[in-house]
């Protein structure tokens, strides 16, 4: 019994060998054998992708709070007009961002745009405020697609 | 075939050493390869550790007694599922059944993360190793199920309190609970080697923290119906330190999963949520820690054997070294944002934290101070329920009224005007419940009374949240009730889970308070064709049974049962004398009636050679909700942990920047 142990224990060691050794027998001369790090310009795409779903998740709780009475018009005018222009921005830095990218590396596959909306005119100095406050959009959904909110056009000087 | 399993643990110790070594060094210099192979050998320590516990378990159905673990735990004739359960009634085999967990959640969580997971499943490797090793180490050099003997014709069988049903799931429950807060631990330590502290690590643990979470409150559960059933003194939870050693991680891990929220929507509290997933894992190896070094027993126990020391040792080295890693890495934590109000929903978040984990500090003083006393002067103490019933009314109540009060709140700050018209259903329903029980002697226990009115609010809050949320929903896509409801659910599956386990928690409030505050109990000693009245019932005990069970003879106090003078049957209680164990345990009566919730509790304390029994009858009213409340926290717990295919394309188009196929 001890002999059929101690070779069924010398074969578990050998086949965990192997499954240690499997990537360098797989891949005995890799063209990369780097690991996926981020880099700088990974980095800030992901801190901005990060902060447009935080600004839209925001703005669908909001809305929620708001069809369920949580929150009253007056405040929900004064919470929706920065979450709307925080969003904003981060959408806009999101387009630059891709924009830039496309320009440095024009043979990568570009990331595709987001859907299409209006681009409004940057205004040096010229706060963005939402003209109107929209009408209430569906309710949040944790899962949801992050939409594009109305980007609200700047008021001519 | 002991030596089979003890090369097994040899190779999963070898295999973990090299997934640390291999595994940091590949991370640190950013070597692919390396880093996949390193993973491999994780993933290869569950096979490794398969092989080790297929030998235990067959020599375990085998009644193989050359293994000193199988003759110390079963005997010949012990039935074999409680053979089977015998793998986690010892020291030995539980620390065996805690690296088998590990090491398959470990490949589980670092297998499902690696397409995202990048440089953070890279550290979450080594980290995870460590975890492993030390396991295996304890299992190589310390406390080996494999050690042998020459066969006894018998075993010595197993305690006769762990030949239960309940004790065939109840560990394995826990241990699941226990061992998977070792995923986000591994994962938030990785975030900070890695200084990756962006939201990455708390997706992908989000549902390992909620898993662990869901099955350490099951285990405890579970543990505390086989404690009414089986320990027979008429209650299900007595703050025994082996209780509070699973109590904790799970309030340390409940403060986590409402902390994480601030997190994810805010930015805020990175700190605090780092050093809640420390404190859950901690505290968890500190469960561990207790209930296998013997130092509950006596601190001379403790030193006497080898292991607590190694554990102690662990638990210290993490400690240390996560909370260096925090502190080196505090510039990366900063928060994004400030609290706009303290009257919030984040703000009432922030507050059931400090609820929670002070709650949890209380507890484990509790446990300490008793081990630090006899260390220290010498002298055996205990700290017993009152200490740990006063902290549970100063902070369970409020928790309990936080519950309600959260959901109605808004997110970053909310008016007293808004508060006022969302709080009047709730509050009225409150009060009306509480003036109404008044007349039916509520008042007799004010925390009862207050435990029962929050429970109201909050169970009033709760409807309130679904039927605003569904009516909002159908005044949207003109769907039916029941389906807008389906669809709200579904598509917000931790908000409205996490609403079902709130109610699952109101429930365990209800039962919690009606079967303390309002029980009833009384002792009396009758022979043959005597009577006993006990509230409304009366008990007539009628006779004697004894019978030969499968191992223990089993003695039965006959009782007829009648209710306001109409029959209800009859119920037994008694004793089993078990023959190898040579041990006798109490066999409870329990009457249950699901309409009202409540229990008749009988326990035959003491049989006298001339059939008179001492009998002690408890009426435990609504403690049935405290088990129905472990359905329902099932349920919130599955519709939160279930998951959306909409959220991981979203989240897949974040982390890859490519917008994922609907």
């Amino acid at each position: 019994m001890t002999a059929f142990a101690l070779a069924l224990g010398a074969l578990l060691a050998v086949a965990a060998v192997v499954v240690v050794a499997l990537p360098f027998l797989r891949e005995p001369e890799p063209v990369d054998d780097r690991l996926g790090t981020l880099s700088p310009a990974e980095r800030e795409r992901l801190a901005l992708a990060e902060e447009r779903d935080q600004a839209l998740a925001a703005l669908k709780e909001l809305e929620l709070d708001h069809r369920t009475g949580k929150v009253n018009d007056e405040d929900y005018r004064a919470l929706v007009r920065p979450l709307r222009r925080r969003a904003a921005e981060t959408l806009r830095a999101l387009d630059a961002y891709a924009a830039r990218m496309s320009e440095i590396e024009p043979n990568q596959p570009e990331i595709p745009e987001p859907a299409v909306v209006p681009e409004p005119t940057p205004v040096p100095h010229q706060p963005v405020e939402p003209a109107v406050v929209p009408e209430p959009v569906p309710p949040p959904d944790e899962g949801d697609r992050p939409v594009r909110p109305d980007v609200p056009e700047p008021t001519p000087q | 075939m002991p030596e089979l399993g003890r090369i097994a643990l040899v190779i999963c110790l070898g295999l973990s050493a090299y997934a640390v070594i291999a595994g940091a060094y590949a991370a640190a210099t950013g070597k692919r390869r390396l880093a996949l192979s390193a993973r491999n050998a994780l993933v290869a320590c569950v096979g490794a550790t398969l092989v080790a516990a297929a030998v235990l378990l067959a020599a375990l159905v085998r009644s193989d007694f050359s293994f000193v673990y199988v003759g110390d735990h079963t005997s010949l004739e012990l039935p074999t599922p409680y053979k089977i359960s015998a793998f986690w009634g010892g020291q030995e085999g539980s620390l065996l059944l805690w690296l088998l967990i590990l090491t398959v959640y470990s490949t589980a969580a670092v297998l499902l993360a690696r397409r995202t997971g990048g440089t953070l499943v890279a550290w979450a490797v080594p980290v995870l190793g460590v975890v492993v090793g030390f396991f295996s180490l304890v299992l190589v050099a310390v406390s080996s199920p494999f050690a042998t003997q020459a066969a006894p014709p018998d075993g010595i069988g197993l305690n006769p309190s762990l030949q239960n049903p309940y004790m065939v799931s109840h560990p394995p429950a826990l241990y699941l609970g226990y061992v998977g807060l070792a995923i986000p631990f591994a994962f938030g330590m990785a975030a900070l080697l890695s200084r990756r502290t962006d939201e990455l690590w708390i997706v992908l643990i989000r549902r390992w923290t909620l898993l662990a979470w869901t099955f350490l409150g099951i285990g405890q559960l579970l543990g505390a119906h086989w404690a009414y059933v089986e320990v027979g003194w008429g209650g299900y939870f007595a703050w025994d330190p082996v209780e509070n050693a699973a109590l904790m991680p799970w309030l340390a891990a409940t403060a986590f999963l409402h902390s994480v929220m601030i997190q994810e929507k805010r930015g805020m509290l990175k700190v605090w949520n780092m050093l809640l997933v420390i404190g859950a894992f901690c505290l968890s190896l500190f469960g561990t820690f207790l209930t296998r070094s013997g130092i509950l027993n006596s601190i001379h126990s403790f030193t006497e054997g080898p292991l607590g020391a190694w554990f102690l040792g662990f638990i210290c080295l993490v400690v240390v070294a996560s909370t260096a890693l925090v502190l080196a890495r505090l510039p990366l934590l900063r928060a994004k944002t400030r609290l706009e109000s303290p009257i919030s929903r984040e703000a009432t978040f922030l507050y059931n934290n400090l609820l929670l984990v002070a709650f949890c500090l209380t507890i484990l003083w509790g446990v300490v101070y008793p081990i630090l006393s006899e260390a220290v002067r010498g002298e055996q103490m205990t700290v017993g329920p009152p200490y740990y019933n006063f902290f549970l009314k100063a902070f369970g109540l409020p928790l309990l009224l936080l519950m309600g009060i959260g959901p109605l709140v808004a997110w970053r700050r909310a008016s007293l005007r808004s508060l006022g018209r969302t709080f009047a259903w709730p509050a009225a329903i409150a009060l009306l419940v509480g003036l109404a029980l008044l007349p039916l002697g509520a008042g007799d226990s004010i925390p009862g009374l207050v435990a029962y009115s929050f429970a109201a609010f909050v169970l009033a809050s709760i409807v309130l949240e679904f039927a605003r949320g569904t009516r909002a929903r159908r005044a949207l896509s003109g769907e039916p009730w029941p389906s807008a409801l389906g669809s709200l659910v579904s598509r917000n599956r931790r908000r409205y889970g996490g609403y079902v386990v709130h109610a699952a928690i109101v429930l365990l409030a209800i039962g919690v308070a009606g079967s303390s505050a309002y029980d009833t109990i009384r002792e009396t000693e009758l022979g043959p064709g005597q009577s006993m009245d006990v509230g409304a019932y009366t008990l007539t005990y009628q006779r004697l049974a004894v019978r030969e069970g499968s191992n223990a003879l089993e003695r039965r106090a006959v009782v007829r049962v009648a209710r306001n003078g109409r029959s209800l049957g009859t119920l037994e209680a008694g004793k089993n004398s078990y023959r190898a164990e040579g041990q006798v345990s109490n066999e409870v009566g329990i009457r249950s009636d699901w309409r009202t919730g409540e229990d008749l509790f009988v326990i035959a304390d003491e049989i006298g050679r001339d059939g008179r029994v001492a009998f002690e009858v408890h009426i435990s009213p609504l403690i049935n909700l405290i088990w129905l409340a472990g359905g329902v926290f099932l349920v919130g717990s599955l519709v939160a942990l279930w998951p959306d295919a909409r959220e991981q394309r979203r989240l897949a188009e974040r982390y890859t920047g490519v917008p994922a196929a609907a």
